[in-house]
Parts: structure tokens; C-alpha cells; sequence
């Protein structure tokens, strides 16, 4: 066991101290921080522009004003419209508004274009609740009269938002955990085949034979690129973790996250469960035939290719899923659910969408385990044969010698 | 001690190895000799397990397994270590893999680097040295751990005369460790230098086994070398004469029929005066190479 330890510890250091390890986990949280950037400098950006200017004789008007708009959205250094003149000139605010009291309250907009409607409805709002005042004053109306004025009719929505938003996270879900798996399959299959490709039929490797078995070194190489995987996950649940709640308590994020919310919710849900087990089985079910294919290459310069057929079957998993997003009960996805290498794609698109139990989640998981544990044992036991080996006999011969090695 | 007993190896229809036995005393050099595809290295991939095999073989009366590999130093063939390690990451992670601390391993390296007279600094990546430095790199690899079984694929192939000293004095250094030593070689003379006992092999099978002054010997001593102003002609007039060979100027080699008849051609030839050369030898291990492992056509 130490010494397959030493083998895993030396793959696993070997891969995340490279760069491309680095670079291939902090890429998304770097493409995350700058679209926020680019989102929080436009807006700033766009903040002076956009904000108009208030004009009144009377102060109390005008900070009335600047009180239901808010400050941000208002130009308060502005007080007089010569001021306001200019700044509209130099482009330093979208407009200024003169407002005026008298028996009818009233306001006029200067700008290059017309007053924007939120602008529009806030103003027309705050002056109208001031000349109600003004009216219910000069009006002299008894309490009775006014509580009968200030009656509103009711206005509810009832929107069936539930099952809609059910349907949205379970497609935003299902693309979500293809592309995650099959982009994680992609690079690590490529990262295994390459590191066992790279040892093919070199000298070193009769060093590492004559020191301990082919089963551990095998087992060690294959634990070693799972715990970078994991670490990858792991990085990436902190990260997305992280990143979430960050962008929860962001100013920016909040309109996004009022109405957004719980669609986001359901999403993290439908992925942090059984699905990221799949995931993560899927992973080294493909990281083994990554391996093996990787030792099947005639020599260590052919390392390049050596990805292929895992590539290639994690592709077709991938792209056979989509007719089936949205028909997860069709009887093709219910048997390619329990086949292992496809199984990680299919069930958790049955997952999603709610039609698979736990019953069928257990034996799916089960026929995946034994898979794993089956592979992992059969190539450990022929790893030696195909890794020592090196001609430049077609793939069948060389298949056929590595596995007739016993 | 490591035992072969009825070794015997078929790939398809080739019989690489076909019923070899020896041993390897602890304490003791054996050198593997034969020309290429003779059965060398697939005598040391069959101790190695790296292939299946018929016969026996054993260390201190145990089967090479994982549990012995320990003791092993395994130096292949053709040099390769991991190109993108640096020296002491590639050192220590072999070492590890024989059983070795990282800790007992470390202090060591810098006596072990300046002993082979490494060019190059502990941190540099294998792949920045020259292939020589990385050939010491690797042998230092193959010992670093101090093996008591120690086998040696063509160790001597590619270096200079200044390193195959350094490479003699290190494998002399694990005899008197009291390591079990076999390597290969096409050099006859690093065998000569270094080994107690020979295994010359062809086709599989062994053809010579013994200690190389008893092989030597037992070719019989039917080489004469002379420095004389002797012409050729006459020379090969002499008793028991069957061939001349003329080695540089005045010096010949006479190759007799009877060893015996050296006393005669020496009395002959010297007539009571002063030869400046007369040496009667058995053949060469070179020559007895060319005359027992050469193709039998």
C-alpha cells in the first residue's frame, strides 16, 4: 500500500502543480470575475449619464424629489439650470427637469432624448401625490369624504410560476451536468491517456517494475488523477459555492436574484446531490479506459492519440443524450441509464427529471461500482504485458499480446 | 544468492532461452556475455518477472516477488528516466519505490552525485543534462538504496573510458557490500577486469560457464606472442606451427597445435640468448567470444 501511495502522491503533485491544472481551475472563476468587472464598470460607467438633473424654486420640491428617486439617480450638485445647462451640453447627465408649485404642480424635461419611463412614472407619481394633497386640501373635505377618495381598486396576480420554473431548472440543470461531464471526461481522459501513453515501453518504467507490482503502480496512477479530479470538484463547489452567495449579497446581482432566486436554488439542487456521485463514477470509469488505451499506443511518441476512444465514447454518450432532454421516460434512456460509461450521462438526466427512484439510482450505481472494480482488477492484472511492450504491431496484435499477458 | 535453474523462454516460435543454470554468490561478479538476441536481457527480464518463464528462479531461496524487490538495483538496457523530474525528485521517487525514506535517501545524494561526477546541480530537471550525466543519474538510481542483488544491462555501453573507471569502481565498491553482481556486456575487457565468474551464451543456450581464468585455460594455452627479427616464413617453420599472425613490426602471434611444443619453439627461437618477448597465453576471452559465440554458419 505505501508504495502505491508514493505513486499516487507523485502522479497527484506531478498534475496540480502544473500550470494547466492551474489555469484549467481558476478559468472559470477568472471568466466569472471579469464579466462581473465588465458588468460593473458599464454600469458605473453609465451611472453619471444616465442621472438627470432637479431644478425647483422651492428646496423642499426639489429634495422631495431627490428622496423617492433616490440619490444615485439624481445629480445633486446641480441647482440651477444654467448648471444643469451645461452638464446636459457636456453630456454629464441625460436631462434636467424644472419643477414648479403653485394651485397645479408642474414640470418641465430638457434633454437630448426623452425622459426615461421609470424616470417618468416616479415623477409623475411624487407630483401627483402632491397635488392630491394640495387638492384634498383646498377641497376641505371631511375625514369621511377622504377615506372614501383615497379608496384604490385591487389588483392581485396568480401566476402558476411553480411548475414553469420546475421545467427551467430541469433543462438548466440537464445542460449544465452534460457539459460539466463531458467537458471533466474530455480533459482527464486526455490527461490519463497521455501520462500512461508518455511511460509506454520506456526504459524506466522496468525500474518501476523491479521495485513494485504493475497492479499498484496502476491503482496508484489512477488514484492519483481521481484525487485531481476531486480536487478540481472540490475547487469548483468552494468556488461555485462561494461565488454564489457573494453575488447574493451584491447590489448589481439583486434584481437578478429577486426574480431569479429560486430557479438558482433549484439548479444548485438538482446538481449538488446524487448526480455529482455520478459524475464523479463517470469520471473514473473513463479514466480507466483512458489508461488502458493510453498503454495500448505502440510507443510513447504516439501518446497524442492515445485519448481517442475514450474521447470518442464520452462523445457519443454526450450527443446521444440530447433527443432526450425533455424525455427521460423513453425506454432507450431507461436501459442506457444502467450501462456503465453511458450511465452517467442518462441517469442523471432521469434524475433531473424525476423519473427514476431510488431502487433504480442503486442499481445503476451498483452495476458502475462493479464496473470500476472489475476493470481496475482485469487491467491491473495484464498492465505490466501492455506497458512493457513496445513494437510497432497494429492495435489488434498489440491488444491481443497485452491481454493473453497472465 | 540468486539461483536460475532450467531457465527456459519461448517467444512464438523462438527459443530465446533453452534450459540455462547458474548461480550468483553474494560477494561475487558474474558477467553475462553472448552477442545480441543471444538471451541476456531476457535472462534479466525473467528474474525480474517481467515475463512469464520455465524454471526456477530464487533469491536467497525465495521467489522474486515484491517482497525481495527491495534488494534489488535493476539498471535497464537503454537509459530513460523522467524527462521533467529534477535529479533529486527522480532519485528519491525511485528510491522510495525500493523502500527508502525520503530522509535516508537526501543526504545521500550529493555524496553519490559527486562520486559519479555528475555535471549538474540536484534541482536541474533531467531533461536539461547531457545524456551521459543522465546514464550516472540513473545508475545512481539503480544503488543509491544499497541492493544486495544487483543486475546490469549493458552498463558499460556509451561511456567514456573516464566513466566506465567510475562505473568499475562502483561496482567493485558493492562487491566488497557483499552484493550478488551480474551484468551483460560486449566489452571482454571490462568482463575480464571485473568479473569472477563468466556465463557466454548463444541462441539461448549457455555455451560457457565457469571462472574466466579456468575458460581461458581450459582453451589451452596455443598462443605464443614473440618480438624477433624472425621473417614470418621462418617462423612458420617451427615445430607445432599452424598459423602467423604478424602483430606489429617484428612482434608475432603463433598459434600451435601443441601446447606442449612451446618449450621447443622457445629454445628454437632463442637459441640461449637474450628475446626481448616471448609470452605463451591461452586464447583471449575476445577470441574465445568469436570462436564460441559467433554464428555457428
Amino acid at each position: 500500500m505505501k508504495k502505491m501511495w508514493i505513486v499516487t502522491l507523485t502522479t497527484y503533485l506531478r498534475q496540480v502543480k502544473s500550470w494547466s491544472f492551474v489555469i484549467l481551475v481558476l478559468s472559470p472563476f477568472i471568466m466569472l470575475l471579469v464579466s462581473f468587472g465588465v458588468g460593473f464598470v458599464s454600469a458605473n460607467s453609465a451611472t453619471d449619464s444616465n442621472d438627470i438633473a432637479v431644478i425647483a424654486k422651492q428646496p423642499t420640491l426639489r429634495k422631495g424629489y431627490i428622496q423617492v428617486a433616490g440619490k444615485d439617480n439624481v445629480a445633486t450638485k446641480l441647482t440651477t439650470v444654467k448648471a444643469a445647462r451645461h452638464a446636459l451640453k457636456e453630456n454629464d447627465i441625460s436631462g434636467y427637469v424644472i419643477l414648479s408649485q403653485g394651485k397645479q404642480y408642474g414640470a418641465v424635461y430638457h434633454g437630448k432624448e426623452a425622459m426615461s419611463a421609470s424616470d417618468k412614472t416616479q415623477l409623475t407619481g411624487y407630483l401627483s401625490k402632491l397635488q392630491t394633497q394640495t387638492n384634498v386640501a383646498q377641497a376641505k373635505l371631511s375625514r369621511q369624504q377622504l377615506k372614501q377618495l383615497s379608496v384604490q381598486p385591487a389588483f392581485k396576480q396568480v401566476v402558476q410560476k411553480r411548475e414553469g420554473l420546475v421545467k427551467i431548472a430541469r433543462m438548466v440543470s440537464f445542460w449544465i451536468l452534460v457539459f460539466m461531464v463531458y467537458m471533466i471526461l474530455t480533459t482527464y481522459s486526455s490527461i490519463t491517456a497521455q501520462e500512461i501513453a508518455s511511460e509506454k515501453g520506456t526504459k524506466v518504467m522496468e525500474m518501476v517494475f523491479s521495485s513494485t507490482t504493475a497492479s499498484k503502480y496502476f491503482c496508484g496512477k489512477i488514484l492519483g488523477v481521481l484525487m485531481v479530479i476531486a480536487t478540481q470538484l472540490l475547487v469548483y463547489l468552494i468556488g461555485g459555492w462561494t461565488s454564489l452567495v457573494a453575488a447574493k449579497r451584491m447590489n448589481m446581482a439583486k434584481p437578478f436574484f429577486e426574480q431569479y432566486g429560486s430557479l438558482v436554488d433549484q439548479v444548485v439542487h438538482n446538481l449538488v446531490n446524487v448526480n455529482l456521485l455520478f459524475l464523479f463514477l463517470g469520471v473514473i470509469v473513463y479514466t480507466i479506459l483512458a489508461a488502458f488505451s493510453g498503454a495500448l499506443v505502440s510507443k510513447a511518441e504516439d501518446a497524442s492519440k492515445a485519448a481517442y476512444p475514450a474521447v470518442y465514447l464520452s462523445m457519443i454518450a454526450f450527443f446521444a443524450t440530447f433527443p432526450f432532454q425533455n424525455n427521460a421516460d423513453a425506454l432507450l434512456v431507461k436501459i442506457m441509464s444502467y450501462v456503465p460509461f453511458f450511465s452517467s450521462y442518462f441517469m442523471p438526466l432521469r434524475i433531473i427529471n424525476q423519473s427514476a427512484g431510488p431502487v433504480e439510482i442503486g442499481i445503476s450505481l451498483a452495476v458502475l461500482i462493479i464496473t470500476i472494480f472489475g476493470l481496475t482488477w482485469y487491467i491491473s492484472s495484464i498492465y505490466k504485458g501492455l506497458i512493457l511492450q513496445a513494437d510497432e504491431s497494429n492495435f489488434w496484435h498489440r491488444l491481443r499480446r497485452g491481454l493473453a499477458y497472465k | 544468492m540468486l539461483k536460475i535453474e532450467h531457465l527456459s523462454k519461448q517467444f512464438g516460435d523462438l527459443q530465446a532461452l533453452n534450459d540455462v543454470t547458474y548461480n550468483v554468490k553474494k560477494g561475487e561478479i558474474l558477467g553475462l556475455i553472448g552477442q545480441n538476441g543471444a538471451g541476456k536481457s531476457t535472462t534479466f527480464h525473467s528474474i525480474l518477472s517481467f515475463i512469464h518463464y520455465d524454471g526456477q528462479i530464487s533469491w536467497d531461496d525465495q521467489p522474486i516477488n515484491e517482497r525481495v524487490f527491495d534488494q534489488i538495483g535493476y539498471l535497464p538496457e537503454e537509459r530513460s528516466l523522467m524527462p521533467k523530474m529534477t535529479v533529486e525528485q527522480q532519485i528519491l521517487y525511485l528510491a522510495r519505490l525500493k523502500g527508502k525514506s525520503a530522509k535516508q535517501i537526501k543526504p545521500a545524494i550529493d555524496q553519490w552525485m559527486k562520486r559519479f561526477e555528475v555535471k549538474g546541480k540536484k534541482t536541474d530537471k533531467i531533461k536539461s543534462l547531457s545524456k551521459g550525466n543522465q546514464q550516472k543519474v540513473q545508475l545512481i538510481c539503480t544503488l543509491i538504496h544499497r541492493p544486495s542483488l544487483i543486475i546490469l544491462d549493458e552498463p558499460f555501453s556509451g561511456l567514456d573510458p573516464v566513466n566506465v573507471d567510475i562505473l568499475e569502481q562502483a561496482i567493485l565498491n558493492a562487491k566488497k557490500e557483499g552484493a550478488a553482481i551480474i551484468f551483460s556486456s560486449h566489452d571482454m575487457g571490462n568482463v575480464e577486469a571485473l568479473c569472477d565468474e563468466l556465463v557466454m551464451m548463444r541462441q539461448g543456450k549457455m555455451v560457457l560457464h565457469g571462472e574466466i581464468r579456468a575458460i581461458r585455460d581450459k582453451f589451452g594455452k596455443n598462443e605464443i606472442f614473440v618480438t624477433t627479427d624472425w621473417s614470418t616464413a621462418a617462423l612458420s617453420q617451427l615445430p607445432h606451427v599452424a598459423e602467423v599472425t604478424e602483430l606489429s613490426h617484428n612482434r608475432y602471434r603463433l598459434r600451435v597445435d601443441d601446447p606442449a611444443a612451446g618449450k621447443q619453439i622457445f629454445q628454437q627461437l632463442s637459441n640461449g640468448e637474450y628475446i626481448e618477448e616471448f609470452s605463451q597465453q591461452p586464447p583471449t576471452l575476445d577470441e574465445i567470444f568469436r570462436m564460441k559465440a559467433g554464428d555457428p554458419r
